[in-house]
């Protein structure tokens, strides 16, 4: 029993995390109404931009986000001018396509920079656990999802109260009408999906505190952070949150209580059945 | 139409049908090129299948290898169980494959699940069957499952030579293309097509959205999971990898490419960037890793971001002003 809570607590804080990668992608769909594939990619490259960091300037994980946090944006922001800025104009299909080829070229380049074998960092600054009664957590998964937390909520002001916030909440109600009111629909899309793609960095540094990382783990974190969207549907901030921990919950309690291979047998299993039963999710608006 | 415009019309596929049966002659010495021109022309097999759903109706599915797995995975544990040919397996993986689709494509279009959410649902859909045969330990597991070894047995399509098998994957192509092109012609065809282009009102002038879907869903999985009865014999094993997502995802982007909804789109794109990719491959695999799959996603963010209708518009194009100088503007096709 003991077990099956720690697990779940573990799993919770995970969930965290995930409902930051999802917080990316959520800006960039529900503002821009953009389909990007290669968002697990991303997530992929800021781990290995944290594994950089950590390994050529002696770096403790935590911290890589200073430097990674602004060469994601800055990589973000230039994918929207060269590629997602020619590919509004057409069907989701072409988005899809474009995002898919994105994801290609990303995995084959870190493959051909840090080949195939996973990368991890030395002991961050976080490592150790803490008891609580039977249950033995993580420290730096607590942390991670505290960091995580902390920064949902600052990306949730920045979206209520700042105004290139509001600029960016007015695209995703009406675009037509934010442009009347006078807001540059590039420049919002552009900062939107640099904002989207550099959370990531944020999420990268924190889960290189105690993961490793391959080439192909951007595949499974895509896939992932689009089921934290379905199950939290559109334009819900703290949505989110809850169903990364529903996501993160559920993946545990299946390894714990189940069988350790079918954790995402119950991530996807659920995914299938938000989709069929509630398509527009747990807190959706629209 | 006279015979002319029709023998005008049909030479290309003549002269591609000619070409793909002398192939084996030219290459046929290597093995190592064998395998590669059977690779092309498999995944010509699911791009072209992919075009009833994906190009026709508009779904985009990313679910081929699962159907493809489940093709394998029946007609291979059939084959080891009960010694039932793999000839047989084919029609029997086909029929599993497409019961399946059947059964998730149901509640998929009767909740309206559409669009990207549809894609998603497919890709991972793959995943919960790797996952899924990977615990199934009597059938799947994490061992590879070797079919039994034959030198040469037409019983169990094991052969000395890649050839025979090239001359099988040749056979579905043809099948593949003869349903895309009957359907295309079909009532069901144009009810597709109109769903495509857009769904409500292809429902409100009376097409059956989801009859129509379920019946392409369900066609597209019968050839694929045909096809992956062959693919288990062509390597030999069967295993839970066959269920990829990244693989299943690229079956889509040829189809996408190749220019959707063209009945031989998806296969023109499988030749030319499949082929492409592999000659890269062997060239220079050695030099930089991974480096030919830059190339070659490189070349698809091009192609889809400057030809968004695929390219099979641009070869009519230039068939057309081929014939215009040949034979003068009036039988142009």
């Amino acid at each position: 029993m003991e077990n099956i809570i720690q697990n779940l607590l573990n799993g919770a804080l995970m969930g965290c995390i995930y409902a930051l990668i999802a917080l990316g992608l959520s800006i960039v769909f529900g503002v821009m109404n953009v389909v990007n594939f290669a968002h697990g990619e991303f997530v992929m490259l800021s781990m290995y931009f944290t594994f950089a960091a950590g390994a050529y300037w002696v770096l403790d994980a935590v911290t890589t986000p200073l430097i990674t946090f602004p060469l994601l944006f800055l990589f973000g922001w230039l994918t929207y001018y060269l590629l997602i800025d020619r590919t509004l104009r057409y069907r989701y299909v072409t988005q899809i396509a474009v995002t898919v080829g994105l994801a290609i070229l990303l995995r084959a380049i870190a493959q051909m920079i840090w080949q195939a074998q996973p990368r991890a960092l030395p002991y961050s600054m976080i490592q150790g656990n803490i008891q609580i009664g039977g249950i033995n957590i993580l420290t730096s998964r607590l942390i991670a999802a505290a960091v995580s937390v902390v920064a949902i909520f600052l990306v949730y002001l920045f979206l209520m109260k700042t105004w290139p916030g509001r600029a960016i909440r007015a695209a995703s109600d009406d675009l037509d009408a934010a442009s009347l009111a006078g807001v540059n629909y590039r420049q919002t899309y552009a900062l939107s999906f640099g904002l989207g793609t550099a959370l990531t960095a944020l999420a990268g540094g924190l889960l290189m505190t105690f993961q490793q990382v391959d080439p192909t783990m951007g595949l499974r974190f895509g896939l992932l952070s689009w089921c934290v969207l379905a199950l939290a549907g559109l334009g819900s901030v703290p949505g989110l949150l809850i169903s990364g921990v529903i996501v993160g919950g559920a993946e545990a309690l299946a390894m714990s209580v189940w069988d350790p291979r079918s954790r995402l047998l119950a991530v996807y299993l659920i995914f299938i059945l938000v989709l069929w039963l509630r398509p527009r999710g747990l807190f959706g608006r629209k | 139409m006279n015979t002319k415009q029709r023998t005008i019309k049909m030479l290309p596929l003549l002269v591609g049908l000619v070409v793909a049966l002398i192939v084996p002659l030219i290459v046929g010495k290597n093995q190592y090129n064998m395998v590669l021109v059977t690779t092309v022309l498999f995944y010509g097999v699911l791009a072209t299948a992919w075009n009833i759903i994906g190009g026709m109706a508009g779904q985009l599915d990313l679910a081929a290898w699962a159907y493809l797995g489940l093709g394998a995975f029946t007609s291979g544990t059939l084959l080891l169980r009960w010694n039932v040919t793999p000839w047989l397996g084919m029609i029997l993986g086909g029929l599993v494959a497409a019961g399946f689709a059947a059964l998730v494509g149901y509640p998929l279009f009767r909740f309206g699940v559409k669009e990207v959410w549809y894609a998603l649902s497919s890709a991972a859909l793959v995943e919960v069957l790797r996952v899924a045969f990977l615990m199934w330990d009597e059938v799947g597991g994490p061992v590879e499952r070797y079919l039994p070894f034959h030198r040469a047995s037409w019983y169990h399509m094991r052969f000395a030579s890649y050839v025979p098998y090239y001359y099988i994957v040749l056979g579905l192509l043809l099948i593949a293309l003869f349903v895309n092109y009957r359907i295309s012609r079909s009532k069901l065809g144009y009810y597709l097509l109109a769903l495509g282009e857009n769904e409500d009102a292809a429902e409100v002038i009376g097409v059956d959205a989801r009859a129509c879907k379920l019946k392409a869903l369900m066609i597209y999985a019968f050839i694929v999971g045909a096809t992956g009865a062959v693919y288990a014999c062509l390597f030999g094993f069967i295993h839970p990898s066959f269920f990829n997502t990244a693989q299943s995802t690229e079956v889509a982007i040829l189809g996408i490419i190749g220019g959707m909804g063209i009945v031989y789109g998806p296969l023109l794109a499988a030749i030319i960037l499949v082929s492409g990719r592999e000659f890269m491959r062997a060239n220079l695999g050695s030099s930089l890793e991974s480096l030919y799959l830059a190339i070659y996603a490189v070349v698809l963010i091009v192609i889809a971001l400057f030809r968004p209708q695929g390219i099979a518009p641009l070869f009519r194009k230039a068939y057309d002003w081929l014939l215009s100088r040949v034979v003068g503007e009036r039988y142009a096709a």
